[in-house]
């Protein structure tokens, strides 16, 4: 998994939802939803960033925690879908 | 018949029936009223008596709707928590209804903090995990551990049941207080109106503390339906998806969630053929909005809806025949209320203008909790002045057309610029703040702070965003934070707050 795609996905959530460059207060494993750490809304804007930021489109069906839920996740599904790309 | 009654009359007749479904599980009405049971008891063996208050910190679940139910049962005043809120605004909260026994889901992310802040304060906490393994009611019985209690009190319809909090025009908390007959009533209002019977099988995603998701939980239950319990929308398909298996005939939703389900539900991509209804209310929705969600759910009526916290949740629909002849309309009011549009004396005002609109009803609340001063401000010989704007057309249909007070609608929720600015007026550094509202695509508006730096302060927005993270619930945090040499003002010296918000449309 890249380091250079996880930093940059950690450090958008670090900044929009927890509001700071602390990397220690977000692990990469941790759920975004049961941390309470974003909402419904909030999982949209996430959505943006992957589609406006990282260049990868979310189809609907996409849009599930296996995919979303936490930055681990969220690398690992953007990577694959480049890799497919 | 209180709620707690017609819910038994539907646990005695239909006790196998599903009364609530959450992720994988299912409590039918025999289990929901076993788990009520043992609560009430408990709350007694508490010491619990009428009129004491009990607090709810649970997210949706079967164990929130039992101990809701089981508070009511022994003529206490349930206080429900947004289990959105930080542990200093619960705290607070908690301290200022007097409640005397918290029931708390103990992975709530706060609640070591709450309990930190309540140390000293005489509440005793039931711990009740919510989940949905098998043994979700075996569970919650153990929680409360005691024998059903042999004879219950029989609340009065004036007996307050219920605390609401709700965003006031101060700092200070404020609570609705719901009465046993406000919600009897409404929850009836809403079962004629919509037509809700026991084969219905409502699809819930609102928070059971805010007064909608309240109506939608309590209608059901009145009338032995089937309520699907959903604890978010963050991932609209899965949530969809489960709509769909589950043959859901009612979904209820405000403005956001339909923006949300139009933009990524892929709702064409689901067999909705069981869908009856969807309702909307919590502020107003475009028209376009409502004219797309019929297009995508063809043959599903919609219902558009008008309502507040302090007249228990519903004051009018409408029907759904008439969107195409009253476009915008809030419809008409509900059984047995009366909605007027006046001027500032309190006179009604004839057909197209512009007035507050005041309600009367047994859906108006019986005040705000220990505020009588609040109270006289919004209630005046048995009407309840809205602080909302409106007119009735020559056919007697309701239309809103703003409020009067200052206060953000984020999504469905009230967000008091007050509560906000003095969150951020604590952090060091700030010589004063101004909040107001910006245009939100989502959901319809956000909060935007002004701030003025004292000299030779340093602070970012990032810096204030994460103070605000700390004290507030999240969708209160500023999505905006802009620095200012000075706060727009009138000549007097106030604060336009207006002025802020329109800047930004």
């Amino acid at each position: 998994m890249s380091d250079a795609l996880r930093d940059q996905v950690r450090a958008f959530i670090l900044e929009n939802y927890l509001f700071t460059s602390d990397t220690k207060a977000l692990g990469v494993d941790d759920s975004l939803l049961g941390r309470g750490i974003v909402d419904s809304t909030g999982m949209l804007e996430i959505i943006f960033f992957i589609e406006e930021q990282l260049g990868v489109k979310v189809k609907d069906e996409e849009m599930i925690p296996e995919n979303l839920d936490s930055v681990n996740r969220i690398t690992a599904f953007v990577e694959s879908r480049r890799k497919a790309a | 018949m209180t709620l707690v009654e017609q819910f038994q009359v539907h646990a005695r007749a239909t006790p196998d029936a599903p009364a609530l479904v959450w992720n994988h599980t299912s409590w039918s009405y025999a289990e929901l009223a076993r788990a009520q049971r043992a609560a009430a008891a408990g709350l007694l063996a508490h010491g619990i008596v009428r009129g004491d208050r009990v607090a709810l910190l649970l997210r949706n679940s079967p164990e929130y709707a039992a101990a809701l139910f089981g508070v009511f049962a022994v003529g206490g005043i349930a206080v429900a928590l947004n289990s959105l809120e930080r542990a200093e605004v619960l705290a607070r909260q908690i301290r200022h209804s007097g409640a005397r026994v918290l029931v708390v889901d103990p992975a709530h992310l706060e609640f070591e903090r709450v309990k930190a802040l309540l140390e000293g304060h005489p509440v005793h906490f039931v711990r009740v995990p919510t989940t949905d393994a098998a043994s979700a009611v075996d569970t919650f019985l153990a929680a409360f551990s005691e024998a059903p209690a042999a004879t219950l009190p029989s609340p009065a319809d004036s007996d307050p049941a219920m605390l609401i909090y709700t965003s006031g025009t101060t700092g200070r908390p404020k609570a609705v207080m719901l009465g046993h007959g406000n919600l009897a009533s409404n929850a009836q209002a809403i079962i004629q109106y919509l037509g809700l019977t026991a084969s219905d099988r409502g699809f819930c995603v609102l928070p059971f503390h805010f007064s909608y998701g309240n109506s939608v939980l309590t209608s059901h239950l009145a009338c032995g339906a089937t309520l699907i319990i959903e604890d978010n929308l963050a991932f609209p398909q899965r949530s969809m998806q489960r709509m769909s298996a589950l043959r859901a005939t009612g979904f209820a939703g405000v403005p956001s969630t339909f923006t949300l389900l139009l933009q990524r539900g892929g709702l064409r991509d689901y067999d909705f053929s069981a869908l009856r209804y969807v309702t909307q209310a919590g502020g107003a929705m475009t028209r376009a909005t409502t004219q797309r969600l019929r297009a995508e759910l063809p043959g599903v009526r919609v219902f558009v809806m008008y309502g507040q916290t302090e007249a228990t949740a519903r004051i009018s629909y409408l029907p759904p025949e008439h969107l195409d002849t009253k476009p915008g309309s809030v419809g008409l009011p509900v059984a047995g209320t009366r909605v007027e549009v006046c001027d500032a004396g309190g006179q009604p005002v004839p057909a197209g203008s512009i007035g507050e609109l005041r309600v009367h009803g047994p859906g108006v609340m019986l005040g705000y909790w220990q505020d009588a001063d609040a109270t006289s401000e919004v209630l005046r010989d048995g009407w309840l002045c809205t602080g909302d704007l409106g007119h009735k057309d020559a056919d007697g249909f309701l239309f809103v057309d703003g409020r009067t007070v200052e206060m953000i609608k984020v999504g469905a929720f009230r967000v008091s610029p007050y509560e906000v600015e003095e969150a951020i007026a604590l952090l060091d550094g700030v010589e004063e703040v101004a909040v107001g509202a910006m245009p939100d695509e989502v959901l319809g508006q956000a909060v935007k702070a002004v701030v003025v730096l004292r000299n030779g302060a340093q602070l970012d927005a990032l810096a204030v965003k994460a103070h605000c993270r700390q004290a507030l619930a999240t969708y209160k945090i500023p999505k905006s934070v802009e620095f200012a040499l000075q706060l727009p003002r009138t000549l007097t010296g106030k604060v336009q707050r207006l002025q802020l918000t329109e800047s930004n449309r």
